[in-house]
């Protein structure tokens, strides 16, 4: 069953054309990773599905229901930033909310207790929210987003402002979920984040999904089994080297990417470029991170043209441009 | 009211008492600064034979101006500011919450405060030798009033001139600490100018503290205070509309950022 469903969405402030035909879809039970990079409306979109913002035109759907403030109900949204009343404690904070959506006083109390205990919350039962690390105000904002006992979880980037040990504790805690069937929505910039999280992912360029699929599909979408990274005082020289090599070339956030057919040893690359100026070089895997930037910088450049052309890979990924 | 309703607006009223209660301080200075208001006043005007017991009248205007105006009026805009900083408005808009139910809500937490308010400073006058003199009933409408009045403006300050946490008291000194002034807060307005009196006749405060001082100090009823009593409870509705549109249109604004 599809439980959250975005189709043709469009959306302008003023003159300024955030969302042009956004399109997606998420079965009952999927973790679905929405990424993009700043400002190609991620944002508007989960507001748009909130029901806090209306769409210019499209559908959207929440359990085939359009969305609304009934429909509200069946979303719990985590938002960003810790959006929670510090002075309260961590099951005050859940108690709260609970009282807004209506639940009566066992009821509420049990479920508080339910989320205390799912997110380990025990030893904070007299701390206030003020107390709490980075991590842990982090849990109790996503905890509250669950009081109600949503349909649909809304998580945009649940792991921004949280170190390194308690992202990966968050980690668990959304794959317990995860198993315990929850549709989730996942925006996030950590792309092993998606990797580790989502069944299936969207990236977003220009206000609209250029490619989607699951993991290895889009990995599928970058033409390498592995890839290496170069620092290079002389670009040219290496690139001509990797193209007389047989081998294509990608620009990788300031490093020559050469994409490698077959998994080649790192001695191999090395001796490759030898002769021409090179700092460093790495090779590794294909990773959602290069599949992202094959799909937002390598591909065809999304125009204004309103026909959509959608392109079935041979992996299985969609990749969706303008013709 | 529905039931969902009335859970929410308690809900609110219980979580802004909670933080109240988690930030002391505040509530320390909301009773202190009234009670030494009180003090001070008290003793200047006793010490004045040709005023009446000074004790009688005081409690009435520092309720109303030293009292309720920082706390309704004060912490409705801090209210405001701080769910906007924290974020947490947003994710008031994403639950099912009545803005109705919010907005009574904050008046049913600011109504407890000002009943507090209320025993703190009575309760001292009384100490000194003071007597309320007028209807209970009286002097609770006209604190219910002011009430509103000051909540209302307070929504129609917090969501129009103050965006941050820095931004409270400018709106609060520049336009309340005069209305405050000019209402006799603090002195009898038998002691201004013939214009400044006529100009009285327009701020609220004035009407606040005329009737709280006529049922408290002079213990007059409706027919004497019936002008005062149809002033507040216009200006209250008006104060009230205003908020309500200022709230919503920062709900708006909230939505789309």
């Amino acid at each position: 069953m599809t439980m959250l469903r975005m189709e043709g969405i469009r959306k302008r402030f003023g003159g300024h054309t955030v969302l042009d035909g956004l399109s997606f879809s998420i079965r009952r039970g999927e973790v679905y990773g929405l990424l993009g990079p700043n400002g190609c409306g991620k944002s508007t979109a989960i507001n748009i599905l909130c029901n806090l913002l209306d769409s210019d035109a499209g559908t959207v759907e929440v359990a085939g229901e359009p969305v609304s403030r009934r429909t509200q109900r069946r979303i719990g949204a985590c938002p960003q930033e810790i959006a929670l009343y510090k002075d309260l404690r961590p099951q005050e904070n859940l108690d709260f909310f609970a009282r807004l959506y209506d639940l009566s006083g066992a009821d509420r109390r049990r479920r508080v207790a339910e989320l205390v205990r799912l997110f380990r919350l025990e030893p904070f039962a007299r701390a206030s929210v003020a107390d709490l690390s980075g991590g842990w105000r982090q849990r109790v904002n996503i905890a509250t987003a669950l009081v109600h006992s949503p349909e649909v979880l809304i998580l945009d980037e649940p792991t921004s402002a949280v170190d390194l040990e308690a992202r990966h504790e968050l980690w668990e805690l959304i794959e317990g979920l995860k198993q315990g069937g929850i549709t989730t929505l996942l925006t996030t910039h950590h792309l092993d984040e998606a990797e580790r999280l989502c069944t299936r992912v969207g990236i977003m360029r220009e206000g609209r999904i250029a490619a989607e699929g699951s993991l290895p599909d889009l990995l599928a979408l970058v033409p390498a089994k592995a890839i290496a990274l170069i620092e290079t005082g002389d670009e040219e020289g290496a690139r001509s080297r990797a193209e007389a090599l047989g081998w294509a070339t990608r620009a990788y956030a300031g490093k020559l990417g050469v994409l490698l057919a077959r998994q080649v040893s790192l001695r191999e690359v090395v001796e490759a470029f030898d002769g021409i100026e090179v700092s460093s070089v790495s090779v590794q895997p294909v990773a959602l991170e290069h599949a992202y930037l094959q799909v937002l910088h390598g591909a065809a450049p999304v125009d204004d043209a309103h026909a959509e052309t959608v392109t079935e890979a041979a992996s299985g990924a969609v990749l969706r441009g303008s013709s | 009211m529905t039931s969902p309703t009335l859970q929410q607006t308690l809900a609110v009223a219980r979580r802004i008492l909670l933080e109240f209660w988690r930030q002391r301080r505040s509530l320390i200075f909301w009773a202190v600064f009234p009670a030494l208001m009180l003090l001070l006043f008290g003793l200047i005007y006793r010490n004045n034979a040709s005023m009446r017991a000074g004790f009688d009248t005081t409690p009435a205007g520092i309720l109303i101006g030293a009292a309720l105006f920082f706390s309704c009026l004060g912490g409705t805009v801090s209210i405001i500011v701080a769910e906007r900083e924290r974020r947490t408005l947003r994710r008031l808009l994403i639950s099912p919450l009545n803005p109705v139910a919010y907005f009574l809500g904050i008046v049913a937490a600011l109504s407890t405060v000002a009943c507090c308010q209320a025993a703190i400073v009575f309760a001292l006058a009384f100490a000194l030798g003071a007597r309320y003199h007028g209807s209970i009933a009286l002097g609770a409408l006209i604190v219910a009033l002011s009430v509103f009045a000051y909540v209302g403006l307070g929504f129609f300050f917090g969501a129009r001139f103050a965006k941050r946490a820095e931004d409270v008291n400018g709106p609060v000194a520049a336009f309340g600490v005069p209305l405050l002034v000019l209402g006799g807060t603090f002195f009898p307005t038998s002691l201004m100018p013939g214009f400044l009196i006529a100009l009285a006749r327009f701020d609220p405060v004035y009407h606040m503290n005329e009737a709280m001082k006529g049922v408290a100090g002079r213990g007059e009823g409706w027919d004497q205070l019936a002008g005062d009593l149809a002033f507040l409870a216009i200006f209250a509705a008006v104060s009230l509309a205003l908020g309500v549109v200022s709230y919503r249109r920062m709900l708006t604004e909230e939505k789309r950022s």
